[in-house]
């Protein structure tokens, strides 16, 4: 029983972990607080849907477009909308970022219409025995790739050019300028691996949850949860805030049940503000 | 001052057009409204109505209208998309009444939309018939003007746990898990004091928001008491996501049976060979035969709409049938249009239609009980109290299944 929680906590605390990625980054890199993730999740919910039902590709498959279509848009939205306010005050791209996910939510509702859709493989349910525990695989596989995403991100960012590019830019912004680095296209890099990331949890989401045009917000607000619980400024934050997240709610849903799941997460979010201002991570090294 | 001038021309038009468009409009029409969900999460539901309460107003016109003294009126529903939202539906009822001015209401779909419509409709004393909520909140509050086709929600097990009882030897243990809106509310509890009351024991008893995605926490509670019965009150969405995760857990019930989804089309579509053996309920099966108004029997019923629609109808169709038909029969006997007086003859209704023998207790909810179902060769029998086919029990582990 134990064990079970726990795997179901694990499992889909991987999942948030990946949610959290890419608002993290975004988050330290910009000082934007991207109210629109969960949105972007959204399309790249849609865009599995899109072709798992037109063309019936396999669902894990359609990592290889709702990545690249999400780098795209979050690409072009940063260059040509965000970049006009990114020197204000964060306050002024918090209601920018309100205003996209707004724009996002009823576009959606209007192609999408509001019904429920779901992605439906022929391995769906399929699962397997582990110590007395049963592991499905379709969210042991999700899990994988999104730790491997995880990892896949984490060698990006401290081995290549790109990746000290854009640490250079988010520890001291006037040194970046001068060692010759463009600044504003590293942020809308930046912002496109964000919502790329954003894409591939939404594809992993897709394939075991339903999807709707208004999912993005409960979404947004999981993400911002695992960002605070995990830490800014770090790549392991949000995995360990997301496996932290997953599994606590896996145990408080079980002793309180299954109404409870939201006033779970928030109340770890005031618990860690109160104890731990700047993250798990963070504070510890302190 | 040009602008002015504009606009007072601009207003002209406007009075001019919407003042013929009563003209458009001969006087023989009843015009009926519906707030009903075409998007949503209830949309799936919601069109199960939309179906039937346009295939009943088809047939009424088809064979000379409603009949009212000497006068045929023709039947139209003027319908709006309350996008499965409760507050949305109640404005656009009023809208309904206010501006397209309608003579009669038909119920939205799902028990907490029709509280405030309901509502709504007895503020301005215009009947409203409802096949899409059983909630006993519905219909608590004296209002005398919503009229239900459902059988009362906190009944809806009664018929499989008197099944249960019927079995050699009787489960010992159930667990119910509802969803927290009005209508599962008093699904959960009112089945909780039956099965207490008929002596079975209750391992778990709990309730998860509506529309949640995730149940493995619950199920995995579910798994290690290992009750032999699992009873759900949901709604199709959530009934989907609850058998996928059963699977998903190896949860192996003796019987899964769950409210809404089971007896849809569309619950078997979208899971396949997983919907075997499932249990459900409802106040009305495909293989009941009743005499009918409009159309001859349940049979004919079933084959027309199977013809125009592509589905097999269940027993949303056909309450939404009933509804339109229950009304139809109400204005010719009461002969006028006159609200008061078709709300007192639906009241005093006794009716051979498709979905049955249709009578209302004082409260405006109809007298009846629901039937216990199974989903077997991807068809639904009803199994209990009348056996169709006989039931599968206890239902075959997933591993075992080929």
């Amino acid at each position: 029983m134990t064990l079970q929680i726990l795997i179901n906590g694990i499992l889909k605390g991987g999942l948030y972990g990946l949610m959290a990625l890419g608002m993290s980054l975004i988050w330290g890199v910009m000082n934007i607080i991207n109210i629109a993730h969960g949105a972007f999740i959204m399309i790249g919910s849609y865009v599995t849907f899109f072709l798992f039902n037109s063309f019936g590709i396999d669902p894990f498959l359609s990592l290889v477009f709702s990545v690249p279509v999400l780098f795209f848009l979050g690409f072009i939205v940063q260059k040509h909308i965000i970049n006009m306010v990114i020197r204000a005050e964060i306050f002024i791209t918090l209601i920018l970022a309100f205003g996209i996910e707004i724009f996002i939510n009823n576009t959606a509702l209007l192609i999408f219409t509001a019904d429920v859709r779901k992605v439906k493989v022929a391995y769906g349910a399929s699962n397997f025995s582990f110590f007395g525990a049963t592991i499905p695989y379709v969210r042991l596989i999700a899990f994988g790739f999104a730790i491997l995403i995880t990892i896949f991100l984490f060698i990006l960012m401290s081995r290549t050019k790109l990746g000290r590019a854009i640490r250079a830019t988010s520890q001291d912004l006037e040194g970046a300028r001068l060692v010759g680095i463009k600044v504003s296209r590293i942020y809308a890099i930046t912002f496109g691996i964000g919502t790329a990331l954003a894409g591939a949890a939404g594809t992993l989401w897709a394939i075991i949850f339903p999807v709707t045009p208004t999912m993005g917000g409960g979404l947004t607000l999981k993400s911002f949860v695992v960002t605070i619980i995990g830490g800014l400024g770090t790549m392991l934050g949000p995995v360990i805030g997301g496996l932290t997240l997953g599994i606590i709610e896996a145990f408080g849903t079980n002793w309180f049940g299954t109404t409870f799941e939201s006033l779970i997460s928030f109340t770890i979010l005031v618990i860690i503000l109160i104890f731990m201002p700047k993250g798990i991570l963070k504070s510890k090294k302190e | 001052m040009r602008l002015i001038k504009t606009l007072s021309i601009f207003l002209l038009i406007l009075i001019f057009i919407s003042g013929s468009n009563g003209l458009l409009f001969p006087k023989d029409i009843i015009k009926i409204g519906s707030a009903i969900s075409f998007t949503g999460k209830h949309s799936r539901s919601g069109k199960l109505y939309i179906d039937s309460y346009n295939l009943a107003v088809e047939m009424i016109n088809k064979k000379g209208g409603v009949k009212v003294g000497n006068k045929n009126y023709d039947l139209k529903i003027i319908y709006y998309d309350d996008k499965s939202d409760a507050m949305e539906s109640s404005k656009l009822v009023d809208k309904l009444i206010s501006n397209d001015k309608v003579d009669f209401l038909l119920g939205p779909y799902s028990s907490g939309i029709t509280i405030p419509d309901s509502l709504i409709a007895r503020r301005f004393r215009i009947p409203m018939i409802e096949g899409g909520g059983a909630s006993g909140k519905i219909f608590n509050k004296g209002n005398k003007y919503i009229f239900g086709l459902l059988p009362p929600a906190g009944e809806y097990f009664k018929s499989t746990l008197e099944f249960l009882k019927t079995l050699k030897p009787v489960p010992g243990s159930i667990a119910i898990l509802y969803a927290d809106d009005k209508f599962d509310l008093s699904v959960g509890e009112g089945t909780k004091k039956i099965a207490e009351k008929m002596g079975f024991k209750i391992v778990i008893f709990e309730k998860y928001s509506e529309g949640q995605t995730d149940f493995t926490s619950v199920l995995t509670k579910i798994k290690m008491k290992n009750p032999e019965i699992i009873l759900v009150g949901g709604h199709t969405e959530e009934a989907l996501n609850i058998t996928q995760q059963v699977k998903e857990l190896n949860i192996n019930p003796k019987m899964l049976s769950l409210t809404v989804g089971p007896s849809e089309a569309d619950f078997r579509k979208a899971l396949g060979k997983d919907a075997e053996y499932i249990y459900g309920v409802a106040s009305w099966s495909t293989q009941m035969n009743f005499k009918g108004a409009i159309f001859k029997d349940t049979k004919e019923f079933i084959s027309v709409f199977k013809k125009k629609f592509g589905y097999d109808p269940d027993y949303h169709n056909a309450a939404g049938v009933a509804c339109v038909v229950v009304l139809k029969n109400a204005i010719e006997k009461a002969g006028s249009l006159n609200r008061e007086k078709v709300r007192s003859n639906i009241s005093a209704t006794s009716l051979d239609t498709i979905y049955g023998k249709i009578r209302f207790s004082p409260n405006g909810q109809i007298q009846g009980t629901s039937i216990v179902l199974q989903i077997l060769d991807n068809q639904v029998f009803e199994v209990f109290p009348n056996t169709n086919k006989k039931a599968i029990y206890p239902m075959p582990a997933w591993k075992k299944r080929k």
